[in-house]
């Protein structure tokens, strides 16, 4: 059944083999950067853990209980990941027609896709995984036996979700055409976050930062059996770890054959499904062709609405864009993703503890506002990425059209600019508004930070088109693959140098102004001009952020062989 | 060769295909004509065993596609109208690949072959994302005849391709009946039916509305007032035939 993989396996060759110029840099380039991610996970893993050491009776505790939270936040973002990778490769992958209308047999096509699906949807968390269960090794000193039961535990419990994802997927599939599963999906997502906050809710992480709580901490960790049931692949990955972390075989065996027999049992019955009612849905998936939102008054009137500030050719561009935008599901669907992600960021800042910190207020009040300024910051590049940085790339097989139009490409570049504009900085001004009202900070920080956020959304933005055009990508089987690339790495470093940057020269001025403030120091002169300078230095790296990428993504546009 | 049983095809409302019946014997070159929307890919999917038929059968050789899928694909190759190939894959290794699904081994002298058939030798090792569309469509000709299959299903074979890459397409197809194989088309053009085809069925809106061989059809199109004139003045893109 390998056979079918033989494609990856040529393409990964062809790539290597077919190296142009640059592309060694590349490659160094994001195996630094995987490294360099790495030796993060690690470090703050291993800061954690060893904090956790040092608080007597109860550390070992506290980090088998993080060790189960990981398992439990892993195992869900697992499951999760598989039924949209599932999706792809056993329903929406153009390769299924050569792969059906040959003599293949289903059992071949399903041990290929599901060992394409495993793989696809479980690198990034072993990524993300390993440094941390490593570091645990090291920091509860085990043996040897710990890291050979850490690869017999990861196995299964990888194989587990691509199990479930598979099966859950083929049954959803089944009851929906796959083009209709994407809106499913959507439902799933939501239920998925939900799932994560109550989780959270339940684990109530924020009460270890709470001063109050720590003496009844005993009753809280009792109290906290919480949300892992033992029925959970998780809890039994947890329990074959955390023996073998404290040097004492214990159950780890018997929950290691939980894990096992789950995997394999879910293998089989997942070909058992599959033989019985993938080809159907496969059929089936085919035919659902009508875009949403192609035939209602009131979706007419929502897009004339929202190209209404628009005339012209560029309006017609801006209608184009919406239209396609809110008709691919795929794209717009991760819109609920992500305000369920900065819904619960939002209420965890209602949940700090602030008022009952040792650290004088007004101080950890700023600090946490500029902080919370480069979280802003960040969830708006990362929307960004996500839908201002593939706006040109999207425009795909059929750029030919604005090329051989008479509208020019610095109109077509702006169109695409002023278009992401807008519904950024709503984004951007809701979650400062909102986080800022949470942190009760003075009304000073609440205007320097409206407006810094405000205008570094207009570099984001620009970055993202700009980046954007400097890094096309006109053929992609799946638009998902754009922001991940080479060049969207790239995007979201600039993006954080340009945020770090402007936060950090707007910080040290308002913390020197503060300090005085509270210490009834003066400022000399020169002081305040640094200060202006600074201030002065902030509108100049934003105007930079809008104009020179715009300019240089233009240039790359022009040339003749783009 | 191939017969469709009262084949039909309903997507949600629209009856994309309507209880077609037709039959197909071997070494024939089948036309199946039809203007745009006429139910050509659908039909030509449902053979190929690619889309589960609303109701009937489709038998290839001695095998019903939807039962044993197997031995009917076996037997089958299959040319889309708009293929899939692995960009990254070369030209070779595409075919190699090919060879593997129809477990053919030792393919190596007859994917030569092949490539040097449809002119593709020089390319073969280049990524096939830098080839050309016709290229491509070339290359998926060359990777359906590699298992040596007794019937060819194909649709609208000539489209993208240039004058020289249509006549080769034309003779391959010729010399393939002549050894026996039976090769369905689609196409949306009546001077291709005419040129290659020794019977041809009509499709419109999902019906066959009239098959025979191209002799018959021909004089069918002349006669004043039949029922196949508004379709034929669309299939002819004008009245030449009517006219001739
Ligand atoms: N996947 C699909 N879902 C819904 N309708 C379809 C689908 N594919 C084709 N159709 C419709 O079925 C009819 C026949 O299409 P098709 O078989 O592609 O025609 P042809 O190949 O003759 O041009 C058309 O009206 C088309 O719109
Ligand atoms: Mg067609």
């Amino acid at each position: 059944m390998l056979f079918l993989l033989a494609p990856r396996k040529y393409a990964i060759k062809n790539r290597l083999h077919r190296l142009k110029p640059g592309d060694g840099v590349k490659t160094a380039f994001l195996g630094l950067l995987g490294l360099g991610f790495w030796a993060f996970m690690f470090g703050i893993s291993f800061r954690v853990l060893t904090y956790f050491r040092t608080i007597e009776g109860l550390g070992d505790l506290l980090a088998i209980r993080l060790l189960s939270m990981i398992l439990v936040v892993f195992f869900s973002v697992l499951v999760f990941s598989n039924i949209v990778t599932a999706l792809s490769t056993f329903y929406l992958s153009g390769e299924l027609e050569i792969l059906h209308a040959t003599p293949i047999h289903g059992e071949d096509i399903y041990r290929s896709k599901f060992v394409e699906t495993l793989v696809d949807s479980s690198w990034m968390v072993l990524i993300y995984g390993l440094p941390v269960f490593i570091a645990y090794g090291v920091v509860f000193k085990a043996a040897a036996g710990y890291y050979v039961g850490l690869a017999l535990t990861v196995v299964p419990f990888l194989i587990i979700p691509a199990g479930i994802g598979i099966i859950v997927t083929m049954l959803l599939v089944n009851a929906f055409p796959a083009r209709r599963a994407k809106d499913i999906l959507v439902l799933l997502g939501l239920l998925f976050f939900m799932a994560m906050y109550i989780l959270l809710r339940l684990l109530q992480p924020e009460k270890l930062v709470d001063p109050d709580t720590f003496p009844t901490l005993v009753q809280y960790l009792t109290a906290m059996r919480g949300p892992v049931s033992p029925l959970l692949p998780s809890f039994w990955a947890a329990k074959s770890l955390s023996p073998l972390l404290r040097g004492n075989g214990g159950d780890a065996l018997f929950y290691l054959l939980m894990l096992w027999s789950t995997a394999l049992a879910l293998i089989v019955i997942g070909e058992w499904v599959c033989m019985k009612i993938y080809y159907r849905g496969w059929s089936r998936s085919q035919e659902g062709r009508k875009a949403p939102l192609s035939r209602s008054r009131a979706a007419d009137l929502f897009f004339t609405l929202v190209s209404s500030p628009f005339r012209g050719r560029l309006r017609a561009i801006v209608l184009k864009d919406v239209k396609i935008f809110f008709r691919n599901t795929s794209q717009w669907s991760q819109l609920f993703l992500l305000v369920a992600l900065i819904v619960v960021y939002l209420y965890s800042f209602k949940l700090l503890p602030l008022e009952r910190a040792a650290m004088p207020s007004f101080f950890l009040q700023n600090l946490i506002s500029f902080l919370n300024l480069g979280m802003v910051g960040f969830v708006v590049s990362a929307v960004a990425v996500r839908f201002v940085f593939p706006a040109v790339s999207l425009e795909g097989e059929s750029f030919w059209i604005i090329r051989s139009s008479p509208l020019s490409l610095k109109q077509f570049l702006w169109a695409k600019f002023l278009s992401s504009l807008l519904p950024l900085v709503i984004l951007a001004g809701i979650l400062i508004v909102i986080s800022n009202i949470f942190l009760r900070v003075t009304p000073f920080m609440m205007t320097l930070s409206v407006m810094t956020v405000i205008m570094m959304t207009f570099g984001i933005t620009a970055l993202g088109v700009g980046l954007g055009s400097v890094f096309p990508r006109f053929r992609y089987e799946n638009v998902a693959q754009i922001p991940t690339g080479f060049g969207g790495i790239i995007y979201m470093l600039i993006a954080m140098l340009f945020i770090g940057t402007v936060i950090i020269l707007e910080a040290w001025p308002v913390y020197r102004i503060f300090t005085a403030q509270t210490f009834g120091r003066h400022i000399p002169d020169s002081g305040w001009v640094a200060i202006v300078m600074s201030f002065a230095l902030v509108v100049v790296i934003n105007l930079l952020a809008v104009l020179l990428p715009m300019h240089v993504g233009l240039r790359r546009l022009r040339e003749p062989d783009s | 060769m191939i017969k469709l049983t009262n084949l039909t095809k309903i997507y949600g409302k629209l009856t994309a295909v309507n209880h077609i019946n037709l039959d197909v014997g071997s070494g024939e070159i089948f036309g199946f004509l039809g203007p745009n929307g006429a139910g050509k890919t659908t039909t030509i999917r449902m053979i190929a065993g690619l889309l589960q038929p609303t109701e009937g059968t489709a038998v290839i050789g001695e095998y019903d596609i939807q039962r044993e899928a197997i031995q009917a694909k076996a037997i089958t190759g299959f040319i889309p109208d708009r293929p899939y190939i692995y960009d990254k894959l070369t030209a070779t290794e595409f075919m190699h690949f090919t060879a593997s699904l129809y477990d053919l081994t030792d393919a190596k002298n007859r994917i030569i072959g092949l490539l040097e058939l449809f002119g593709l030798v020089d390319w073969m090792d280049e990524l096939v994302e830098n080839y050309s569309h016709g290229m491509k469509q070339r290359l998926v000709m060359a990777s359906a005849l590699l298992h040596e299959p007794r019937v060819l299903v194909v649709d609208e074979p000539m489209v993208g391709l240039d004058p020289r890459g249509a006549r080769l397409v034309k003779d391959i197809f010729k010399d393939l009946a002549s050894k026996g194989v039976t090769v369905f088309m689609s196409t949306h053009t009546l001077e291709i039916v005419e040129q290659m085809c020794s019977r041809v069925a009509i499709i419109n809106q999902g019906n066959i509305i009239a098959q025979g061989s191209v002799q018959d059809l021909g004089r069918m199109a002349r006669m004043q007032d039949s029922h196949l004139e508004p379709i034929f003045l669309r299939l002819t893109g004008g009245d030449e035939v009517l006219d001739s």
